[in-house]
């Protein structure tokens, strides 16, 4: 157990360390932009309004520290300020509105492609110079090479606008309020077909590689060996010895590679206007709404420490090595 | 030929490496001649959105520019920005990263907390947030890019960094007074030449990605034309509710021309450094490699490597006696009888084995002595045919009979283990980490008996017992049990099917001297009580001596001597195993040290009662 303790406290202090990031970065760019920002706004907000401003940003009278405790404060109990665009709506209520649709767009596709891409790996190391260890990891890596979003861009093209299989952008119809929770659901889903193929396609190859680069590193050990020498089933061997004990490093890659590719997935939002986090995102950057940006900012991130620590935990109980 | 130059000539040789370098070399030409080949990418030529025709062979933007121009022409600024932040990353990952692996001790643990949180934290919406405080540009660009990507980098650095520092030659460097500076710059960066490479082209690639998003989100100057501007501009212009592909897709396809070209080129280096990568084709297989055990106990004349002979002292080509290379008739009534097996690796220009013949008779104890790279462990590797499939056998190896190179693959599954079993050098490498003991025997036992798992389980624990463990082991994992407690669980999976032959391959080598004999104690009473052969493979001639029956002296791949282990010192008549006997002080009236070593003289102790 002292293992998992030691990665929850790596998370607790990567979770100050961005918290502490996010209240610096408004303070350290050129010409102090949140200063400017209040006087912009000055003549054009209520004087709420500017007072939620500068309470986003911790911006009471004091020195930086004082200023710094109370922004910790007003972290801790939850309060990111008011957004300017979506005034007066809280921060976190407007982040509240994205947060399922991103972690049920990107959780499902990231689960799928891992799996998949999980399971091609095994069997092309298995399978070592077969055709499908000839040719699915150089495709995929090319169809890896494109940007996330242009992916979205070009199934968005084939199959939504010219093909209509899909619709084109949105995550539901709002027709359908108020239908069945069945033609909901299906709704919904056919409305996150389209994004999240895009990013299966372009995460696939990465889980493949490295899995396949696990498995053969696995396939060369003395293990194999003595499961071999045993005369176990080749599928046992396959399965039980080599992909269970391959998994271990590539799930350390795809916990190190998962801030990377929710980053790509939160641009594929954009493409389909799908009311996620990453939208949200950018929308905050186009309107200037920094409380909102610095607050959905915090929020992915500590989401992604979140599922870092989720990956850890998963690592721990396959590897009896990390319980001991 | 020099390691360098011979890596050098590999990375040229590759097909990966070459389609790489093409295509970067031909996107750089694009990106300086192209822009004053193809006009002003900016000037508005003709009708928004036209479809490609020949007057504009890429079709026309939203705005009515030539789609063509704008794509070569933003390969200049995207490709300057892409590697400008791949050197930036990389010089500061390097930095950073040595200097945590070189310092050690806090300013290591340090700056890895803090490489690791930077790790975490997703870097797109770090960047995007960071460039939406900057002015718009390329400069803002490469200044986001590079604080939200040094962490990976500075991870790849340490790693390399922590291994070659305590390499020998770092140490020695260090030890003989060079100043700190001078050791990573001449000795250290040498050295990661390989790793400086991949890291400058895994960065450039993540680099081009993540400036190609932020310009498309519309955090690049909209003014200037890249293409990440292509694609915001095709976006904005409802390209994709208008239908046209052609605004979005020739830039896409660069994007990834060129990420997939450079990746590539990694690979080739990858491949250069870890040539595992690229087995399968011909050239650079791997083989096999004999380990020779460290010493764990501290009596070294116990373990110590076999010296090597030098040349003047065998006849040219080392042949050993004519009636050992002669195939004879199979010894009637062998358990195992192999004639002339040669085993050549592909790629190697000598053979592991060459016309080895030998037989092992029911209840013996067969020893087969030799150094590290004499064939040995292929010889017990063949014969539970586990060589990889660029190993090439020929010869005869018969098991009771049958011919074990040419059993079909059912039979072959049904002869390992149950006919065959083997104990290997280091059980902590070879049990499977992941699963308890007891799986580790029910899933021999169920593989070769119709059993239920109750009583498969029921059958690990009276192995336990027979070979000195609790049963309360079982559900223990490899890694909790000592060193001498894995090696009899490897000894219980061996003995599962009560096989007729067991292979001990440097089984006991790593087990300190006391947990060796206790073993092979052990060993000896089961071969009593059960009946069974063993061949006993280490390069420990005196063990050998003291425990087995006969004994063979393999030397560079040829059988040299085979007596029975009483007379082998008197009958002995190749000059390697002449050498070897001469070489261990435990066979002269030496101090004693071992339990074994009365026994080494006598060649009493183990001997079937």
């Amino acid at each position: 157990m002292s293992y998992a303790l030691r990665r929850f406290g790596f998370y607790l202090v990567s979770a100050w360390a961005s918290i502490t990031l996010n209240f610096a970065i408004p303070r350290l760019m050129p010409g102090d932009p949140t200063a400017a920002l209040v006087a912009r706004f000055k003549g054009q907000m209520s004087p709420e309004a500017l007072r939620a401003l500068r309470h986003a940003f911790g911006l009471v009278p004091g020195s930086t520290l004082t200023q710094y405790f109370t922004y910790l404060a007003h972290v801790a109990r939850g309060d990111l300020g008011l957004s300017i665009a979506y005034f007066p709506a809280p921060v976190t209520d407007v982040i509240g509105t994205g947060f399922g649709w991103t972690l049920g767009l990107g959780g499902v596709a990231l689960v799928i492609s891992f799996t998949l891409g999980t399971l091609l790996g095994v069997v092309a190391a298995w399978r070592r110079n077969g055709r499908l260890d000839q040719w699915l990891p150089p495709a995929l890596s090319f169809l890896g090479a494109f940007p996330y979003f242009w992916l979205a861009m070009l199934v968005l093209y084939l199959f939504g606008f010219t093909l209509h299989w899909f619709p084109l952008q949105h995550a539901r119809d709002p027709d359908l309020e108020g239908a069945s929770a069945l033609s909901s659901a299906l709704d919904v889903a056919r409305h996150a077909v389209l994004p999240a193929t895009a990013v299966v396609l372009a995460t696939l190859g990465g889980w493949m590689l490295s899995m396949r680069g696990a498995m053969l590193a696995v396939l060369g050990t003395d293990a194999i060996k003595l499961a071999t020498a045993k005369g176990l089933s080749p599928r046992r061997i396959m399965w039980a010895y080599a992909a269970r004990n391959a998994l271990l490093p590539s799930l350390t890659s795809f916990g190190m590679a998962l801030g990377f590719v929710v980053g790509g997935s939160l641009l594929t939002e954009i493409v389909f206007s799908y009311p996620g986090l990453g939208y949200l995102l950018v929308q905050a950057v186009r309107n200037q709404d920094t409380p909102l940006m610095q607050g959905l900012f915090l929020m992915i991130t500590l989401s992604v420490l979140a599922a870092n620590f989720l990956v850890d935990l998963v690592s721990i109980w396959l590897d009896p090595r990390t319980r001991a | 030929m020099t390691a360098l130059s011979e890596s050098l000539r590999r990375f040229f040789a590759s097909r990966k490496a070459a389609f790489g370098a093409a295509v970067v070399a031909a996107f750089a030409v694009m990106a300086i001649v192209g822009p004053f080949v193809v006009g002003d990418p900016t000037a508005f030529v003709a009708v928004p959105h036209l479809p490609p025709s020949w007057s504009h062979l890429l079709g026309t933007t939203g705005q009515g520019q030539d789609v063509l121009a704008q794509t070569v022409a933003g390969a200049r600024v995207t490709l300057l920005v892409g590697f400008t932040v791949g050197v930036f990353v990389t010089l500061v990952g390097a930095f950073i990263g040595i200097t945590a692996g070189y310092l050690g001790g806090r300013a290591d643990a340090v700056l890895s907390v803090l490489v690791n949180v930077f790790l975490v934290i997703p870097g797109l919406p770090l960047a995007i947030v960071l460039a939406a405080y900057l002015p718009p540009g390329p400069g803002s660009i490469v200044i986001v890019l590079s604080f939200a990507g040094w962490a990976w980098s500075a991870r790849v650095f340490r790693a390399q960094a922590l291994v070659l520092r305590n390499r020998e030659f770092i140490q020695a460097a260090i030890v003989s007074g060079e100043g700190a500076l001078r050791v990573v710059f001449v000795e250290l960066l040498p050295n990661m030449a390989s790793l400086v490479a991949s890291a400058f082209i895994t960065t450039t690639v993540y680099a081009i990605g993540a400036e190609v998003g932020l310009e498309f989100l519309g955090l690049g100057d909209p003014g200037s034309v890249t293409w990440g501007t292509n694609l915001y501009w095709a976006s904005n212009d409802s390209a994709l509710l208008t239908g046209a592909w052609w605004t979005f897709v020739p830039t896409g396809v660069c994007v990834a021309l060129v990420g997939f070209a450079l990746t590539m080129l990694s690979y080739a280096i990858d491949e250069v450094t870890n040539p595992r990568l690229a087995a399968g084709r011909d050239a650079d297989l791997p083989v096999p490699v004999e380990r020779t055990a460290t010493p764990s106990g501290a009596i070294d004349a116990d373990v110590s490597p076999l010296p090597e002979v030098p040349r003047e002292l065998l006849p040219p080509d080392a042949t050993p006696p004519p009636e050992l290379m002669t195939p004879m008739p199979p010894p009637a009534g062998a358990l195992l009888s192999v004639q002339g097996l040669t085993v050549r690796y592909r790629g190697r220009e000598h053979p592991a084995l060459d016309g080895v013949s030998l037989a092992i008779h029911p209840g013996e104890i067969f020893g087969l002595a030799g150094e590290s790279g004499s064939g040995k462990s292929t010889f017990g590797d063949a014969v539970l045919r586990l060589l990889p499939d660029w190993a090439r056998v020929t010869g005869e190896i018969r098991f009771g009979g049958r011919d074990v190179l040419a059993l079909p693959p059912e039979e072959l599954r049904a002869y390992r283990f149950r006919e065959v079993s083997v104990v290997m050098q280091s059980a902590l490498d070879a049990l499977n980490p992941v699963a308890t003991v007891a799986e580790q025997i029910i899933d021999v036992v169920l593989a070769h008996q119709p059993l239920t798992t109750s009583a498969a389980r029921e059958r690990a624990g009276a192995l336990l017992h027979m070979v000195g463990l609790e049963a309360s082991r079982l559900d223990a994992y490899p890694h909790t049990l000592s060193g001498g407690a894995r090696q009899r669980v490897a000894l219980a999976i061996a003995l599962a099917l009560d096989p007729r032959l067991v292979i001990l391959d440097e089984a006991t080598t790593a087990l300190d001297v006391v947990t060796q004999r206790e073993l092979l104690d052990r060993l000896a009473e089961l071969r009593a009580t059960l009946g069974l052969s063993v061949l006993f493979i280490t390069h420990d001639l005196p063990l050998l001596l003291a425990r087995c029956d006969r004994v063979g002296v393999l030397y560079r791949g040829r059988l040299v001597d085979v007596a029975p282990a009483a007379h082998l010192s008197r009958v002995a008549r190749h000059p390697y195993t002449r050498r070897l006997l001469s070489a261990f002080p435990s066979l002269g009236p030496a101090p004693q040290l071992g339990g074994e070593r009365p026994a080494a003289v006598s060649g009493e102790l183990g001997r079937p009662t």
